[in-house]
């Protein structure tokens, strides 16, 4: 074991920095500072900039149009990234069916998606969870018929990400309604652009619509967009999330919201000094520092280890993760305090001037706290979690 | 000590819960929000029940009610998500204006606002200077036989709806407070959406000119005045967020009952039982000590009072944070919408901790109180 940085990684760090500082366009960093909303030219602009510098795909291998970057290095880029201000790169396509299609996709399904996806030419959503089906997801309900030379899909999916941009679905549905549970499920791509498809976006606490609830009445996909086999879709479900583990930590997340605590703390006044001088308000913030750093490095050694099953550690990954992304948010509310009271739809868009009673940055603090729910509760919910850990540990 | 309502609590609170049920639905709390202005309908049919002057003194037309009668109609009130300014109207406006020796200005307000024919605000907080209760950059003068007034007030809860401002002032140096009608020339309010749905404002004082008629309180009676009415709306706060976890952890339970996954009703997780277990134990203990600050409301010695309630706005608000993020987490992906109560329930109970002094100010307080 070496605990040190290498020189080659020290030096990649430096170089990430630089390509950030030099590249992140000024209102982007912004919008990610003040909490305001990322709309879907924001997140295009960053990954064509990325795009073109050969970096669209961090966690991909060189042979699909990757970096091939190793573990330490996708933690390093993330981290800058985060850090600097940059939108995080949507993981529907790059971190979710990419790595799927490379692993159990036709030849020709690799063809046509996968170099799309490090540019976004294609936008792509997850069809997976129902009204439902949340925690129980393999009680999934969307059927696909085959007819022909096709599949007929009619069902509904919910808390779909971005839908409303979406050109494309990865979907499950049901093929064998005969077949129980996780059996008789496939995964099909679906395209979004046909009649047949209607999405509507849904309100959530802090004001914003990124999750949408989404019809599909008779809607068609070629046989050809059928992944892997037929009936074998949890499968290829439970590859998806497994690979996402690292991702869903949200690690840079953390350290920029770490970053971003520090200097509200710095900059908020009360009885006329620095609330970062208060040892109250101080030892919260050095505690979640201390748990941020535990958490990069638990990120790191369950990345480093890509041969071997992460067994209990990616729970343990979604988990904390979610709860420091959780706590740093509750600690952003707590230092802007009354700051926080305003809730101003329009300036949250940038489609107004701020024109709050407090300081801009600590206007979305409690939006944002309100926003940073969601993570206990998407990609398994904290409790499943746990249960997946217990059962890993005792061996039932 | 009696724990059980008398008869004419019994009566007052279920006649609350009646027109509350009725009157704040969802989507008639949601029309309110969203027309952005007191509902004057609203507010007349809780001062109809007698909301206005449910603490103001007899001899000016109120029922002088106790600390305790004050802590039940809360708990219907924030069960409710009532979002009229009942705490900082008729708890802190009315009490602030109680303490004060002005019996002409008292016979006049505290009368017309038992009468539900005036609403106050409390204009105390300045910027920079978070939850300090005294003036310093408002300042008063007098002026050809009145007082005029300079300066700016942040964090005016529900100034725009109300008809007179309880301004604090510096004046000779000294702490007071002034009674400023809103509509006085030279007032002006930016009024602003808070992220509970409800109302507050940035009040403009610019040569606001007031007769000397209008002074409430001057020198310590007017700190200790303000002290007063702040501590009254706090515990009034902490009683309405109890109203507001008995509600939602009973609608937490149902939905739990009814959601199934894995076959079964979500009730039936030992996890989620024993979240519906903690839950009610955060509720039963903040309301508790709730009680415990409503006794200290009549205390005599003003420390001991402030240092209970603070403990009170500490323990409930931390009781408050619980409740509501398990309430969320319950409820899963539905919790984080905005289409469920369970929402709106969650958001109010956040608010109450940045109120009338967030967390950290309360232990400071309790600190200096020690000292």
């Amino acid at each position: 074991m070496d605990l040190t940085w290498t020189p080659e990684e020290r030096a990649f760090r430096e170089e990430v920095r630089a390509f950030v500082t030099a590249k992140l366009p000024a209102d982007l960093r912004a919008k990610s500072f003040a909490h305001q909303r990322i709309k879907r030219d924001d997140y295009l602009r960053w990954h064509r900039i990325l795009a073109e510098h050969g970096w669209g795909a961090p966690s991909w291998p060189k042979e699909y149009g990757g970096t091939g970057w190793n573990a330490v290095q996708r933690m390093i880029f993330e981290i800058e990234s985060f850090k600097a201000g940059a939108p995080r790169l949507l993981p529907f396509g790059l971190s979710m069916i990419g790595p799927v299609l490379m692993k159990y996709g036709s030849e020709a399904q690799k063809d046509r998606f996968l170099s799309r996806m490090i540019s976004v030419d294609d936008w792509w959503c997850q069809g997976y969870s129902e009204p439902g089906s949340g925690s129980d997801l393999a009680s999934l309900k969307t059927r696909a018929e085959r007819v022909g030379d096709r599949y007929i899909i009619n069902g509904q999916k919910t808390w779909t990400t971005l839908a409303h941009y979406a050109d494309w679905m990865f979907c499950l549905a049901r093929t064998d309604p005969t077949a129980k549970a996780q059996r008789g499920i496939s995964m099909i791509l679906i395209d979004m652009r046909q009649p047949g498809v209607q999405v509507r976006p849904i309100k959530t606490l802090d004001g914003g619509t990124e999750v949408n609830e989404v019809w599909l009445e008779n809607v068609e996909a070629p046989l050809e967009n059928l992944v892997g086999e037929e009936n074998n879709g949890w499968t290829y479900a439970k590859y998806l999330l497994g690979h996402e583990r690292s991702g869903i930590a949200g690690i840079g997340h953390c350290h920029r919201e770490l970053a971003i605590l520090k200097s509200l703390a710095e900059r908020t006044m009360a009885s006329g000094e620095s609330l970062s001088l208060s040892s109250r308000v101080r030892d919260s913030i050095n505690r979640v520092e201390a748990q941020v750093l535990a958490l990069e490095m638990m990120v790191l050694r369950v990345a480093a280890d890509e041969s071997t099953d992460p067994g209990p550690k990616a729970s343990i990954l979604k988990i904390r993760g979610s709860e420091l992304q959780m706590e740093l948010a509750k600690l952003q509310m707590q230092v802007a305090g009354s700051d926080a009271w305003p809730y101003d739809p329009e300036w949250m868009l940038a489609e107004s001037e701020f024109h709050g009673p407090g300081p801009e940055y600590s206007a979305a603090a409690a939006a944002a706290y309100f926003d940073m729910r969601k993570t206990a509760i998407y990609g398994g919910t904290n409790e499943v979690q746990k249960g997946i850990i217990a059962k890993q540990i005792i061996g039932v | 000590m009696d724990f059980s309502y008398s008869v004419e609590q019994r009566m007052l609170t279920d006649s609350m819960h009646r027109l509350i049920a009725d009157n704040w639905t969802r989507p008639k709390r949601r029309a309110r929000q969203d027309s952005g202005k007191l509902d004057v309908s609203a507010w007349d049919s809780l001062v109809e029940l007698g909301i206005g002057g449910l603490l103001v003194p007899e001899q000016f037309g109120g029922f002088g009610e106790t600390p305790a009668t004050m802590l039940a109609v809360h708990q219907e009130l924030g069960r409710g998500l009532v979002s009229e300014p009942v705490i900082s109207s008729a708890v802190m406006g009315v009490t602030l204006l109680a303490q004060s020796n002005n019996q002409a200005l008292k016979q006049q307000w505290l009368s017309a606002h038992a009468e539900g024919e005036a609403i106050l605000a409390v204009a105390w907080q300045e910027e920079g200077e978070r939850d300090a209760q005294r003036p310093l950059s408002t300042r008063a003068s007098e002026h050809q036989g009145g007082y005029q007034l300079d300066g700016k007030k942040i964090l005016v809860w529900h100034a725009a709806g109300s008809d007179a401002l309880l301004v604090s002032v510096v004046l000779e140096g000294e702490t007071a407070v002034l009674l400023v009608p809103t509509h006085t020339a030279g007032v002006s309010i930016a009024d602003y959406p808070t992220f509970d749905g409800s109302r507050a404002a940035t009040v403009t004082f610019e040569r606001v000119v007031v007769p000397v008629e209008n002074l409430v309180a001057k020198g310590v009676l007017a700190q200790t005045s303000l002290t007063m009415a702040l501590d009254f709306g706090i515990v009034a706060l902490c009683a309405q967020a109890c109203g507001a976890m008995a509600y939602l952890s009973d609608s937490t339970i149902q939905y739990l009952k009814t959601r199934t996954q894995f076959g079964q009703p979500l009730a039936n997780f030992q996890v989620l039982q024993h979240r519906l277990g903690e839950m009610l134990i955060q509720s039963e203990m903040g309301l508790s000590m709730t009680y415990v600050a409503a006794i200290a409301l009549s205390e005599p010695d003003a420390r001991q009072r402030s240092r209970t309630v603070s403990m009170a706005k500490v323990e409930v608000a931390a009781a408050a944070r619980f409740v509501g993020e398990a309430s969320v987490q319950s409820h899963g992906g539905m919790g984080v919408t905005d289409e469920l109560e369970v929402g709106d329930y969650f958001k109010r109970l956040t608010y109450l901790d940045l109120l009338l002094g967030d967390t950290n100010y309360h232990l400071q307080r309790m600190q200096d109180l020690d000292a």
